[in-house]
Protein backbone atom coordinates (compact mmCIF):
# COMPACT_ATOMS: atom_id res chain seq x y z
CA UNK A 1 0.00 0.00 0.00
CA UNK A 2 1.30 3.44 -0.92
CA UNK A 3 -0.12 7.19 -1.45
CA UNK A 4 0.20 8.63 -4.20
CA UNK A 5 0.79 12.34 -5.26
CA UNK A 6 1.03 14.08 -8.63
CA UNK A 7 4.29 13.00 -9.45
CA UNK A 8 2.86 9.50 -9.89
CA UNK A 9 0.03 10.99 -12.44
CA UNK A 10 0.15 11.31 -16.08
CA UNK A 11 -2.34 11.63 -18.73
CA UNK A 12 -1.92 10.18 -22.44
CA UNK A 13 -4.00 10.20 -25.71
CA UNK A 14 -4.42 7.43 -28.10
CA UNK A 15 -1.31 6.09 -26.53
CA UNK A 16 1.11 8.82 -26.16
CA UNK A 17 2.01 10.63 -22.84
CA UNK A 18 1.26 14.64 -22.59
CA UNK A 19 4.48 15.85 -20.99
CA UNK A 20 4.32 18.50 -18.34
CA UNK A 21 0.55 18.03 -17.48
CA UNK A 22 -0.33 20.12 -14.11
CA UNK A 23 -3.66 18.54 -13.06
CA UNK A 24 -6.29 16.25 -13.97
CA UNK A 25 -9.02 15.35 -12.71
CA UNK A 26 -12.17 12.97 -13.87
CA UNK A 27 -15.77 12.54 -12.39
CA UNK A 28 -18.46 10.28 -13.28
CA UNK A 29 -22.39 10.77 -12.31
CA UNK A 30 -25.50 8.42 -12.84
CA UNK A 31 -28.38 10.13 -13.35
CA UNK A 32 -31.72 8.24 -11.03
CA UNK A 33 -35.05 7.37 -12.13
CA UNK A 34 -37.64 7.79 -9.82
CA UNK A 35 -39.58 4.37 -9.72
CA UNK A 36 -41.90 5.62 -6.17
CA UNK A 37 -45.24 4.69 -6.74
CA UNK A 38 -48.44 5.11 -4.49
CA UNK A 39 -47.77 2.79 -2.16
CA UNK A 40 -44.67 3.28 -1.45
CA UNK A 41 -43.79 5.82 1.46
CA UNK A 42 -39.92 6.26 0.54
CA UNK A 43 -38.52 7.79 -2.58
CA UNK A 44 -37.06 4.46 -4.81
CA UNK A 45 -34.66 5.14 -7.29
CA UNK A 46 -33.00 2.47 -9.99
CA UNK A 47 -29.54 3.73 -11.95
CA UNK A 48 -30.38 5.87 -14.85
CA UNK A 49 -27.70 7.01 -17.59
CA UNK A 50 -23.60 7.56 -16.40
CA UNK A 51 -22.14 9.72 -17.71
CA UNK A 52 -17.94 10.83 -17.20
CA UNK A 53 -15.85 14.16 -17.46
CA UNK A 54 -12.80 15.27 -16.78
CA UNK A 55 -10.35 18.39 -17.25
CA UNK A 56 -6.69 18.66 -17.71
CA UNK A 57 -4.41 21.67 -16.83
CA UNK A 58 -1.06 21.38 -19.07
CA UNK A 59 1.93 23.55 -19.28
CA UNK A 60 2.02 25.17 -22.71
CA UNK A 61 6.17 23.47 -22.87
CA UNK A 62 7.32 22.48 -26.22
CA UNK A 63 3.37 22.79 -27.61
CA UNK A 64 2.97 19.49 -24.83
CA UNK A 65 -1.36 20.92 -25.04
CA UNK A 66 -1.34 21.10 -29.13
CA UNK A 67 -2.42 17.63 -30.03
CA UNK A 68 -5.37 17.95 -27.35
CA UNK A 69 -6.04 21.65 -28.38
CA UNK A 70 -5.67 20.95 -31.61
CA UNK A 71 -8.98 18.90 -31.46
CA UNK A 72 -11.45 21.36 -30.84
CA UNK A 73 -9.21 24.92 -31.35
CA UNK A 74 -8.92 24.78 -35.14
CA UNK A 75 -10.37 25.84 -38.51
CA UNK A 76 -12.17 22.60 -39.44
CA UNK A 77 -15.61 21.38 -38.21
CA UNK A 78 -15.03 19.15 -34.86
CA UNK A 79 -15.83 15.79 -35.97
CA UNK A 80 -15.45 12.15 -34.83
CA UNK A 81 -11.50 11.62 -35.62
CA UNK A 82 -11.45 13.92 -33.27
CA UNK A 83 -12.54 11.09 -30.74
CA UNK A 84 -9.63 10.92 -28.52
CA UNK A 85 -9.03 7.61 -26.54
CA UNK A 86 -7.40 9.40 -23.10
CA UNK A 87 -6.20 7.58 -20.32
CA UNK A 88 -5.94 9.43 -16.83
CA UNK A 89 -2.94 7.27 -14.97
CA UNK A 90 -1.28 7.26 -11.54
CA UNK A 91 1.31 4.48 -10.55
CA UNK A 92 2.73 1.65 -12.10
CA UNK A 93 -0.87 0.16 -12.81
CA UNK A 94 -3.38 2.74 -11.92
CA UNK A 95 -5.87 4.19 -15.00
CA UNK A 96 -9.00 4.87 -15.83
CA UNK A 97 -9.21 4.90 -19.80
CA UNK A 98 -12.02 6.12 -22.82
CA UNK A 99 -13.15 7.62 -25.09
CA UNK A 100 -13.27 11.21 -25.10
CA UNK A 101 -14.72 13.93 -27.08
CA UNK A 102 -12.28 17.63 -26.16
CA UNK A 103 -15.59 19.48 -25.08
CA UNK A 104 -13.40 22.95 -23.85
CA UNK A 105 -9.81 24.13 -24.62
CA UNK A 106 -8.40 27.23 -22.97
CA UNK A 107 -5.37 28.59 -23.78
CA UNK A 108 -4.15 31.50 -21.03
CA UNK A 109 -1.32 33.25 -21.25
CA UNK A 110 -0.51 36.03 -18.84
CA UNK A 111 2.41 38.57 -17.69
CA UNK A 112 4.68 36.84 -14.93
CA UNK A 113 3.01 33.29 -15.46
CA UNK A 114 3.75 30.52 -17.08
CA UNK A 115 1.66 29.69 -20.33
CA UNK A 116 -0.78 26.67 -20.32
CA UNK A 117 -3.84 25.48 -21.10
CA UNK A 118 -7.09 24.33 -19.50
CA UNK A 119 -9.25 21.23 -21.47
CA UNK A 120 -12.51 19.45 -20.77
CA UNK A 121 -12.99 16.46 -22.19
CA UNK A 122 -16.03 14.10 -22.18
CA UNK A 123 -16.28 10.15 -21.77
CA UNK A 124 -18.06 8.71 -25.20
CA UNK A 125 -20.12 5.30 -23.78
CA UNK A 126 -18.62 3.35 -20.97
CA UNK A 127 -14.66 3.71 -19.60
CA UNK A 128 -13.02 1.30 -21.68
CA UNK A 129 -10.49 0.46 -19.25
CA UNK A 130 -10.54 0.76 -15.46
CA UNK A 131 -8.05 -0.18 -13.10
CA UNK A 132 -8.54 1.67 -9.64
CA UNK B 1 -70.45 -4.71 -23.51
CA UNK B 2 -67.65 -7.40 -24.23
CA UNK B 3 -65.92 -7.28 -20.98
CA UNK B 4 -61.80 -8.03 -21.95
CA UNK B 5 -59.50 -9.50 -19.35
CA UNK B 6 -58.63 -7.40 -15.81
CA UNK B 7 -56.00 -4.97 -16.35
CA UNK B 8 -52.65 -5.46 -15.09
CA UNK B 9 -51.76 -5.54 -11.18
CA UNK B 10 -49.61 -2.59 -11.54
CA UNK B 11 -49.15 0.20 -8.93
CA UNK B 12 -49.17 3.72 -10.58
CA UNK B 13 -46.74 6.42 -10.40
CA UNK B 14 -49.51 9.27 -10.58
CA UNK B 15 -53.33 8.96 -10.47
CA UNK B 16 -56.18 11.10 -11.10
CA UNK B 17 -59.73 10.72 -11.19
CA UNK B 18 -62.72 12.76 -12.28
CA UNK B 19 -66.66 10.75 -11.05
CA UNK B 20 -67.77 11.98 -14.05
CA UNK B 21 -71.71 13.62 -13.90
CA UNK B 22 -75.45 12.61 -14.03
CA UNK B 23 -77.21 12.81 -17.32
CA UNK B 24 -79.51 16.47 -17.17
CA UNK B 25 -80.33 19.12 -18.69
CA UNK B 26 -80.87 22.82 -17.55
CA UNK B 27 -83.97 24.83 -18.71
CA UNK B 28 -83.04 28.53 -17.84
CA UNK B 29 -86.39 30.84 -17.70
CA UNK B 30 -86.08 34.60 -19.17
CA UNK B 31 -85.68 36.31 -15.41
CA UNK B 32 -82.46 33.28 -15.09
CA UNK B 33 -84.44 31.10 -12.74
CA UNK B 34 -82.69 27.93 -13.58
CA UNK B 35 -84.08 24.47 -13.08
CA UNK B 36 -82.59 21.37 -14.03
CA UNK B 37 -84.12 17.90 -14.61
CA UNK B 38 -82.15 14.25 -13.76
CA UNK B 39 -81.95 11.95 -16.62
CA UNK B 40 -80.52 9.11 -15.55
CA UNK B 41 -79.65 7.77 -12.14
CA UNK B 42 -75.92 6.92 -12.51
CA UNK B 43 -73.08 9.30 -13.01
CA UNK B 44 -70.97 8.53 -16.25
CA UNK B 45 -67.87 9.29 -18.12
CA UNK B 46 -65.82 8.74 -14.67
CA UNK B 47 -62.01 9.07 -16.03
CA UNK B 48 -58.92 7.56 -14.23
CA UNK B 49 -55.59 8.86 -15.37
CA UNK B 50 -52.86 6.32 -14.42
CA UNK B 51 -49.04 6.80 -15.05
CA UNK B 52 -46.41 4.75 -14.58
CA UNK B 53 -42.91 5.99 -14.50
CA UNK B 54 -39.92 3.97 -15.40
CA UNK B 55 -41.68 0.52 -15.03
CA UNK B 56 -39.55 -1.95 -16.17
CA UNK B 57 -40.18 -3.10 -19.56
CA UNK B 58 -41.98 -6.51 -18.73
CA UNK B 59 -44.73 -4.58 -16.69
CA UNK B 60 -45.06 -2.25 -19.92
CA UNK B 61 -45.36 -4.98 -21.77
CA UNK B 62 -48.47 -6.36 -19.99
CA UNK B 63 -49.98 -2.73 -20.92
CA UNK B 64 -49.23 -3.15 -23.96
CA UNK B 65 -50.51 -6.72 -24.09
CA UNK B 66 -53.58 -6.00 -22.35
CA UNK B 67 -54.56 -2.73 -24.55
CA UNK B 68 -54.34 -5.28 -27.55
CA UNK B 69 -56.22 -8.22 -25.81
CA UNK B 70 -58.92 -5.35 -25.15
CA UNK B 71 -59.15 -4.46 -28.96
CA UNK B 72 -57.87 -1.29 -27.62
CA UNK B 73 -60.59 1.06 -27.26
CA UNK B 74 -63.22 -1.68 -27.54
CA UNK B 75 -63.67 -3.93 -24.30
CA UNK B 76 -64.57 -3.05 -20.60
CA UNK B 77 -62.17 -4.03 -17.90
CA UNK B 78 -62.22 -4.72 -14.17
CA UNK B 79 -59.74 -2.89 -12.26
CA UNK B 80 -57.81 -4.87 -9.72
CA UNK B 81 -56.51 -3.54 -6.25
CA UNK B 82 -53.12 -2.48 -7.19
CA UNK B 83 -53.98 0.38 -9.82
CA UNK B 84 -56.60 1.77 -6.91
CA UNK B 85 -53.86 1.33 -3.93
CA UNK B 86 -52.73 4.74 -1.69
CA UNK B 87 -55.36 6.50 -0.55
CA UNK B 88 -57.04 2.99 1.65
CA UNK B 89 -59.23 5.76 3.04
CA UNK B 90 -60.65 6.70 0.08
CA UNK B 91 -60.70 3.60 -1.91
CA UNK B 92 -59.85 0.85 0.03
CA UNK B 93 -58.20 -1.05 -2.87
CA UNK B 94 -59.95 -4.51 -1.28
CA UNK B 95 -63.32 -6.16 -2.29
CA UNK B 96 -64.69 -6.69 -5.53
CA UNK B 97 -65.01 -4.12 -8.46
CA UNK B 98 -68.99 -3.60 -6.93
CA UNK B 99 -67.20 -2.69 -3.30
CA UNK B 100 -68.40 0.60 -2.70
CA UNK B 101 -65.47 1.57 -1.09
CA UNK B 102 -63.56 1.43 -3.97
CA UNK B 103 -64.15 5.20 -4.93
CA UNK B 104 -61.50 4.61 -7.80
CA UNK B 105 -63.33 1.55 -9.20
CA UNK B 106 -66.59 1.60 -11.70
CA UNK B 107 -68.60 -1.31 -10.77
CA UNK B 108 -69.85 0.27 -7.80
CA UNK B 109 -71.72 3.01 -9.71
CA UNK B 110 -72.43 1.14 -12.15
CA UNK B 111 -69.85 1.46 -14.75
CA UNK B 112 -67.34 -0.47 -16.36
CA UNK B 113 -63.82 1.19 -17.65
CA UNK B 114 -62.46 0.85 -21.22
CA UNK B 115 -59.51 2.65 -22.63
CA UNK B 116 -60.62 6.33 -23.40
CA UNK B 117 -57.48 6.52 -25.94
CA UNK B 118 -54.49 4.44 -27.06
CA UNK B 119 -52.09 4.21 -23.72
CA UNK B 120 -48.40 5.81 -24.15
CA UNK B 121 -45.51 4.13 -23.96
CA UNK B 122 -42.14 6.00 -23.71
CA UNK B 123 -38.56 4.84 -24.07
CA UNK B 124 -36.54 6.13 -20.74
CA UNK B 125 -33.51 3.67 -21.26
CA UNK B 126 -32.55 0.12 -21.94
CA UNK B 127 -34.87 -1.77 -19.45
CA UNK B 128 -37.24 1.05 -18.15
CA UNK B 129 -40.44 2.50 -19.59
CA UNK B 130 -42.95 5.20 -19.04
CA UNK B 131 -46.65 4.90 -19.95
CA UNK B 132 -49.69 6.86 -19.64
CA UNK B 133 -52.81 5.67 -19.56
CA UNK B 134 -56.51 7.29 -19.83
CA UNK B 135 -59.30 5.01 -18.93
CA UNK B 136 -63.06 6.14 -18.96
CA UNK B 137 -66.14 4.55 -17.26
CA UNK B 138 -69.35 4.14 -19.10
CA UNK B 139 -72.26 2.80 -18.05
CA UNK B 140 -72.44 -0.98 -18.08
CA UNK B 141 -75.37 -2.26 -20.53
Amino acid sequence: MSYYSGKDGYLKYNGVTVAKVSNWSVSSTVETLDVTNLSSSDRAFVPGLRSSTGSATIFYYDEAAVPLLGRIIKTAAVGEPDILAIRLGWGTSKFIEGNCIITSGELNCAAGEIMQATIQFQFTGAPTSVSL
Amino acid sequence: MTIGPAFPDLVPTTRSMSPGDFASKIFRSQSGVEARVQYGNMAFNKTLDLEYSNINETDAAAIFDHYQNCKGTLYTFDLPPNPRKGNPAFDSALGGAGSTTNRFGAGAFGLRYRYAEPPQFASIKEGRMSVTIKLIGVIDS
